[in-house]
């Protein structure tokens, strides 16, 4: 397996420029999304099939009474233990070597359960039109910039992120820069935590949080749904299990009557039984 | 996005190799190195390890080239027998020799070598010179500081033609030896061999797909320069890696009239 990967995000040392959104756009060649004015800074409510990451801005008082403008990169936490993957009924969705997420669009036959799924409301469906007008649906989300990794680089919303709010590299030295981030800030940021949830067995998109996630509009503890895990560790292997004892069995009785009984053959063979 | 045209299986042998150099290096006295910095030769272009009284060890070298030879048969058996035999042609006497011909890249007395012994071309230079850059790379390291390029002369320390340079930091254009790994700043929109900055003649060819390379190309010397931006990396290659693993924007830049030393000098390319 290929070294693991984390990409950290300081949201502390966050600026709220927007590069790494347009960093993504261009990357990924994702349309614009014109937006109406949403009463905020913020350009997007969410992420969307066409916009894989969007800078949320908001506004809180702090508990010493003063307001704090909060920002964060928001986009697939690339979960260890994905609840879209564990859905997907066609296999579209799988880790790659280096840890991150991805959808296999030539597998995936749009039916949402991933989108329904996601403890983070990350995925997004697309509409797309073939040829002859008929339209048909795929899932879409952010890739770690998987394309890029293979080639040795970062993904591209890091390596435009002009104050360093986002670093990329091995899970452990993330892991103890995000820990020293935290004691660094935590005079200023009593409630500062690092935000990495065991409820989906820790996720690649790391996140030092200056307040509870709950203020940044995270889940304070998500976890894959119980229908998920159900369905795909036990549902789905028993079933498969099913099958395949069906089948056996199948293949069992077509030898057995094919091969071994030779009695009621031979009688046939001989007319012996048969009067009429 | 394209994988390097380099194989893996090369790529690997000189990230071996590269280790080794640093290892000797490190066994190294640096006093072995004693620069002179004459101010003057300095300025007119002539590189500090010419100037410099490198005290090597010849016997170290031949062990150098052992350990080099050894390295490559391990990964490459069918070589054994010909580099057994340049081995067997190596003296004292020739290992000066070949110390100071790799000092000034005499690539035509290292191909005459081979033709006169009848042994692969490839071979004698390519010994000697990674056998010879421990104390380049060691020379590099003690003048660094006080090293200061003139254009047109190349790199600072060593002579080799500048021609990679990287990104770092807030977008510092950095030129880097690969042979010898010394560095030192230039503008971005700047000629690295005749010093041109003027825009309107300087171009960039990209390669599509490649995000973090251009190649600058000077329209008056027609020379060029790989600049890389290293930023992007998940994990920074030493320069000389590097520099192999970009050999095709050497191609692309050749193809189109460019080159990497623009007059007659020669390159480690």
């Amino acid at each position: 397996m290929a070294t693991e990967y984390v990409k950290l995000v300081d949201v502390t040392k966050c600026d709220g420029c927007r590069a790494c959104m347009v960093a993504c756009k261009n990357w990924n060649d994702l349309p614009a999304e014109p937006q109406d004015f949403l009463g905020t800074m913020q350009s997007h409510a969410n992420v969307s099939a066409d916009t894989w990451n969007v800078l949320t801005f908001v506004e809180h008082e702090n508990s010493k009474g003063g307001l704090d403008y909060l920002f964060r990169h928001s986009s697939c936490y690339h979960c260890v233990d994905a609840a879209c993957e564990k859905v997907c009924p066609e296999s579209a969705i799988s880790y790659t070597d280096f840890g991150s997420v991805v959808i296999d669009h030539d597998k995936c036959v749009g039916c949402g359960y991933c989108e329904q799924n996601c403890p983070f409301d990350v995925i997004s469906l697309k509409e797309y039109k073939d040829k002859n007008g008929k339209e048909y649906r795929k899932a879409n989300k952010c890739t770690m910039c998987t394309d890029r990794l293979e080639e040795g680089l970062q993904p591209a919303c890091v390596t435009t992120c002009h104050p360093g709010a986002m670093q990329f590299g091995e899970k452990e030295e993330m892991l103890q820069k995000a820990e020293k981030r935290v004691s660094e800030i935590k005079e200023r940021y009593p409630n500062a935590t690092i935000y990495n949830p065991a409820g989906v067995g820790g996720t690649h998109t790391i996140y030092v949080l200056a307040e509870k996630p709950s203020v940044y509009g995270m889940p304070e503890n998500p976890k894959v749904p119980t229908s998920a895990v159900l369905w795909k560790d036990y549902a789905q292997p028993i079933g498969k299990a099913m099958v395949g004892g069906v089948t056996m069995a199948l293949v069992g009785a077509f030898v057995a009557n094919k091969f071994f009984d030779k009695k009621g053959k031979e009688h046939e063979e001989d007319g012996g039984d048969r009067h009429e | 996005m394209k994988k390097s045209v380099v194989s893996k299986e090369y790529q690997n042998l000189q990230k071996e190799i590269a280790k080794l150099q640093e290892q000797w290096k490190k066994s190294l006295n640096p006093d072995v190195v004693k620069p002179n910095l004459d101010q003057a030769a300095m300025s007119a272009g002539v590189p500090v390890a010419a100037l410099a009284a490198i005290d090597f060890d010849i016997s170290l070298f031949l062990q150098w080239i052992d350990e080099l030879s050894k390295l490559i048969v391990d990964q490459h058996q069918e070589l054994e027998e010909k580099l057994g035999e340049v081995r067997s042609l190596l003296n004292e006497e020739t290992a000066i020799r070949w110390i100071d011909e790799a000092f000034s890249l005499n690539s035509i007395y290292f191909a005459r070598f081979a033709e006169e012994n009848g042994i692969d071309e490839w071979i004698p230079q390519f010994l000697a010179e990674n056998a010879l850059r421990p104390y380049l790379q060691l020379t590099a390291d003690k003048v660094q500081d006080v090293a200061k390029a003139v254009h047109g002369a190349g790199c600072p320390v060593c002579g080799e033609p500048a021609r990679l340079a990287q990104l770092e930091g807030e977008g510092k254009k950095v030129i880097h030896c690969p042979r010898c790994h010394a560095h030192w700043p230039e503008k971005r929109i700047q000629c690295s061999h005749c010093g041109n900055d003027d825009h309107k003649t300087i171009q960039f060819i990209t390669v599509e797909g490649e995000a973090s390379s251009q190649v600058l190309c000077c329209e008056k010397c027609k020379g060029y320069t790989k600049v890389i931006d290293t930023r992007q990396f998940i994990s920074r290659p030493s320069s000389a890696i590097l520099d192999l693993t970009s050999i095709h924007l050497d191609f692309v830049a050749q193809e189109n009239g460019y080159q990497a030393a623009p007059g007659n000098l020669e390159t480690n390319n």
